[in-house]
């Protein structure tokens, strides 16, 4: 597996982990009513968003290098 | 090593002229060396002094043990100047220094002996021969896995000689035990044990990567898979082995480490209670947790050091047979099923600890299945003498004594696999004969016919064939009295462990003799290795020197190097052409076609 | 014969040497981790009811700071980004910006070191405290007159060292009753209740330190380890940004091997930390 390869498998791992954590934001916000975990979940979302676009433009960016 | 390396140009001098553009002074050459048949070379002999030093202090046990509490004639005063009166008072052996010898004589015969021995040595000088590979892929990580390897031993040796002595809770070091062992001392013996456990694992990792990058990487043109050897096929999976199996034992041994000096509870229960008041840690650790990290190591383990020895008896067996091995592939896809199947099966080693009768369904289940693959590669290489015309050389009765021994100690082993039965015998001298038949006359007679085997390739003489032979016959005898009358104490319920001998329990009377008796008999197994040494040293200097750079007659290809082989290996990149054994083809000009010979 | 393969790929596996090789010390260290995330799962499982203050069931929850945490772990998502950046610079043959890139990447390492060390302090100077009328708090503790500090681990205090040093009182600013994640916040309890306790009224005093319970003994372990990883990789990247980067201009194709093989490392690295950050900080 490349580096190219493994950077994918990590932003997808890191992806889980924002969406993961804007679920436990928004989870909380629920039950506190706390605007800092409002902004929590707010926040993991948009870097959700954020680490698809990023994931997409890498692998347009680097079509020419081998997966493997 | 020098004397090996130096003294044996033999025929193939001329050849090896060729290769003049490596020419290192002593240091790089013979210590510090990248070249993987020295660094082989030097693993052996560490590994084989090891081999000696842990035997003798299983002599020392022995002699308390046949005679406990009694002065140990000659050894004794000059222990007791080396160690000081709190391990042996007026020649007798303390009931702490037989612990620690228990623990060291378990560790250095597992990790500093055999290991070294099996993967170290033999892995290092044959398997990069065998695939046609200049060298290892990685040659300086190679040196470094020596020399972690070496300081690690060097750990252990100095652990003897602190305040307090060496470890004395077991080559397994359970936890709580092994914590609080020895509380006066901060740093004691069990802190060295770590220590130099955590330099042997980095030693086996950096080893274990080095070996299977090269025989996936090194192999020459047309070796493929289903032509590498068996021996390559064994030290590839045993690489595996070490490769996933070592890191719980180090993340457990760092965790021990910094339970002991650090004063944390990962293995320390909450309430423990030492010398009648309780310990001031906060508790709440699992003794369990220890005992699964190092289970999940220690059962590969007895993998690591068997699988090895299968694959040099099994090239032994094809070259001295003069015929192929039967059920190659059998064979190999056993291998593998052994070295997955060995990574879920270590909880047959703790029934007694209260983890679960479903638990310990599912593992004696795993047991009775890994036993499967074990008899299919013992089988083929017991039909595989079906026909031949057997050459009854000293490496050839090693390799044969191993089959049977290696079938003693397996069958021994499912009874132990049995949850019922094992409740009865688990902590009994019936536990120590098995491993150790699977161990002693096992993997070390493994070991040894691959020492007379390859000798020839790495000096280019002969050892001798007379004392060989007293050296194979003494030991096979007295091995089996060592060890056989073990299982008879063992099912008289005779505890291990014990330093008195077992003559606490009432229950032992009718079979403390045969003390007395396994230890004359382990003396007598100590005196039929002296022909070894003797043969060992002086085949370098004055051994029959060999005629060609293929002595037995083999096919693999570590024998069309130039003997000993340069460094590079290979005078011209070897083309592989054919299978590992192909012995006696019907048609061929001679009863062995070598892999690298044209179709 | 030479080594073969210690540059070009293999053609039937595909991969050079070094490839193989990281891959398999990768799979080991996997391993490794794994052992220790076993661990904190038996330990945590096994842990007893009752022994933490304010603490309803067994486990020490909610102990860690979980927005330095989420701040650390986009450092190190930063860090493989342009680690990866780095990797693809040198392939397109530029090696200016693979420098930048490479020193954006060590920079973050030392900034999530220093982050690191900044939380350790955090917990190092935090107490959790016992009376023996049964009353538990956590907060921070003043002895003559002193806070006990990180980098002076002499005085990190428990209660036998209270009694061997014959202090007889100290000062505690106990912490305000904290609104767990979830919980709802009580407004009306008091922010910092400061008091004198007597030593002789205590139970059991001790730091945030991994001898006072199993839970900090794990995450000192586990976060100390990744720690001396991400050490480890910031020298290796480091040396390979400056002093051998020379092998650029002689062998170029090796060069970029050796990067992509640390980069492969450093990515594997920060995924622990992507593992370790919800399981040890928010679970």
């Amino acid at each position: 597996m490349s580096l190219k390869m493994f950077h994918v498998v990590f932003v997808l791992c890191s992806l889980a982990l924002t969406i993961g954590l804007s679920v436990w934001g928004f989870g909380n916000y629920q039950v506190s009513g706390r605007p800092v975990d409002l902004f929590y979940g707010i926040g993991s979302v948009i870097s959700s968003v954020a680490l698809v676009i990023y994931g997409w433009v890498f692998l347009k960016k680097l079509k020419h290098i081998s997966f493997l | 090593m020098a004397n090996a390396k130096t003294t044996s140009h033999g025929t193939s001098a001329d050849q090896a002229h060729d290769h003049h553009h490596y020419e290192p002074g002593f240091w790089s050459k013979y210590i510090f060396s990248t070249d993987h048949k020295v660094i082989g070379i030097q693993y052996g002999i560490t590994a084989l002094v090891f081999l000696l030093f842990g035997f003798i202090l299983m002599l020392l046990m022995r002699q308390q043990l046949a005679k406990p509490n009694q002065p140990i004639p000659v050894i004794g005063p000059i222990l007791e100047k080396v160690l000081g009166t709190d391990m042996v008072n007026s020649g007798v052996m303390q009931a702490d220094l037989y612990n620690a010898f228990g623990a060291m004589h378990g560790t250095i015969m597992v990790f500093l002996a055999i290991v070294p021995l099996a993967f170290g040595a033999f892995g290092n000088f044959v398997t990069p021969l065998q695939i046609g590979a200049p060298d290892m892929a990685f040659p300086r990580l190679n040196m470094a896995s020596y020399w972690f390897y070496f300081l690690g031993g060097v750990v252990m040796l100095s652990s003897f000689f602190i305040p307090g002595g060496a470890a004395k809770s077991g080559w397994t070091s359970y936890s709580p035990l092994a914590s609080i062992a020895d509380m006066a001392h901060w740093v004691d013996g069990q802190t060295l044990w770590l220590i130099g456990m955590v330099l042997l694992i980095s030693s086996s990792l950096l080893g274990a990567v080095n070996f299977i990058t090269t025989i996936i990487q090194l192999r020459a043109r047309g070796m493929s898979w289903m032509r590498l050897p068996f021996f390559v096929w064994a030290q590839l999976v045993t690489g595996f082995l070490l490769l996933l199996a070592f890191p719980p034992l180090e993340a457990a041994g760092i965790m021990q480490l910094v339970d002991n000096l650090f004063g944390t509870s990962f293995f320390l229960p909450t309430g423990l209670v030492v010398n009648g008041s309780q310990l001031p840690v906060s508790g709440g650790g699992s003794p369990l947790l220890w005992q699964h990290l190092f289970w999940f190591l220690g059962h590969p383990e007895v993998y690591v050091l068997i699988l090895p020895a299968m694959g040099i008896v099994c090239e032994i067996i094809a070259n001295n047979t003069r015929k192929p091995i039967w059920g190659y592939r059998s064979l190999v896809y056993s291998v593998l099923c052994v070295g997955f199947l060995s990574f879920i099966v270590w909880a047959h080693h703790m029934y007694l600890t209260g983890m679960g009768t479903k638990i310990s369904t599912f593992f004696q289940t795993t047991t009775m299945m890994i036993s499967i693959p074990s008899v299919i590669i013992l089988t083929a290489l017991f039909i595989s003498l079906w026909g031949g015309s057997i050459r009854m050389n000293t490496p050839m009765l090693f390799a044969l004594a191993f089959l049977p021994m290696f079938g003693i100690g397996g069958l021994t082993g499912l009874p132990l696999g049995l949850n019922a039965t094992d409740i009865y015998l688990h902590d009994s001298y019936y536990v120590i004969g098995h491993f150790h038949y699977v161990v002693a006359p096992g993997t070390i007679f493994g070991l040894f016919a691959g020492i007379y085997y390859w000798f020839p390739k790495a000096t280019g003489r002969f050892m001798n064939e007379t004392l060989g032979k007293i050296h194979f016959w003494g030991s096979l005898l007295f091995m089996n009295l060592v060890f056989a009358p073990m299982f008879i104490q063992g099912m008289k319920g005779m505890s291990r462990r014990m330093y008195d001998g077992g003559a606490t329990y009432a229950g032992n009377a009718s079979v403390l003799g045969l003390n007395t008796f396994i230890s004359h008999a382990a003396i007598g197994l100590a005196v039929f290795q002296i022909p070894f040494i003797i043969n060992f040293f002086m085949s370098i200097r004055s051994g029959k020197k060999i005629s060609s750079d293929n002595p037995w007659e083999a096919t693999t290809l570590e024998w069309s190097t130039p003997t000993p082989p340069p460094h590079g290996n290979f005078i011209k990149e070897p083309v592989v052409y054919r299978g590992p054994y192909e012995y006696s083809v019907p048609g061929a000009a001679k009863d062995f076609s070598p892999q690298d010979q044209q179709a | 014969m030479e080594i073969p393969y210690t540059v070009k790929p293999r053609p039937d596996t595909g991969l050079y040497n070094a490839k193989v090789g990281i891959w398999l010390f990768l799979a080991s260290e996997v391993i490794l981790f794994g052992a220790l995330f076993s661990a904190y799962i038996l330990l945590r499982v096994g842990a007893l009811d009752g022994v933490w203050p304010n603490i309803k069931n067994a486990w020490p929850h909610g102990l860690l700071n979980i927005p330095i945490g989420t701040f650390n772990t986009a450092v190190l998502i930063t860090s493989s980004v342009t680690v990866v950046f780095a990797w693809a610079a040198l392939k397109m043959n530029n090696f200016a910006r693979f420098r930048i890139c490479m020193v954006i990447t060590i920079v973050c390492a030392l900034g999530f070191l220093c982050i690191k060390s900044f939380e350790y302090n955090e917990k190092f100077t935090h107490y959790e405290l016992r009376l023996k009328s049964g009353k538990a708090y956590t907060g921070h503790i003043e002895v003559n007159g002193k806070h006990p500090g990180f980098w002076d681990f002499g005085s990190i205090y428990n209660l036998a060292r209270l009694e061997t040093d014959k202090v007889e009182k100290v000062k505690f600013t106990a912490d305000p009753p904290k609104a767990k994640p979830g919980e709802k916040h009580d407004e009306s309890t008091p922010k910092h209740e400061v008091m004198e306790v007597a030593t002789s009224d205590i139970a059991h005093l001790d730091a945030f330190i991994p001898r006072n319970h199993t839970f900090f003994a794990i995450y000192f372990l586990i976060t100390a380890l990744h720690g001396f990883h991400v050490l480890g990789g910031a020298l290796v990247l480091a040396w390979f940004t400056f002093p051998g980067s020379k092998m650029w201009l002689t062998e170029p194709e090796r060069f970029i091997n050796r990067i992509e093989v640390g980069g492969l490392f450093w990515h594997f690295v920060d995924l622990v930390w992507i593992f370790l950050f919800p399981i040890l900080y928010l679970l």
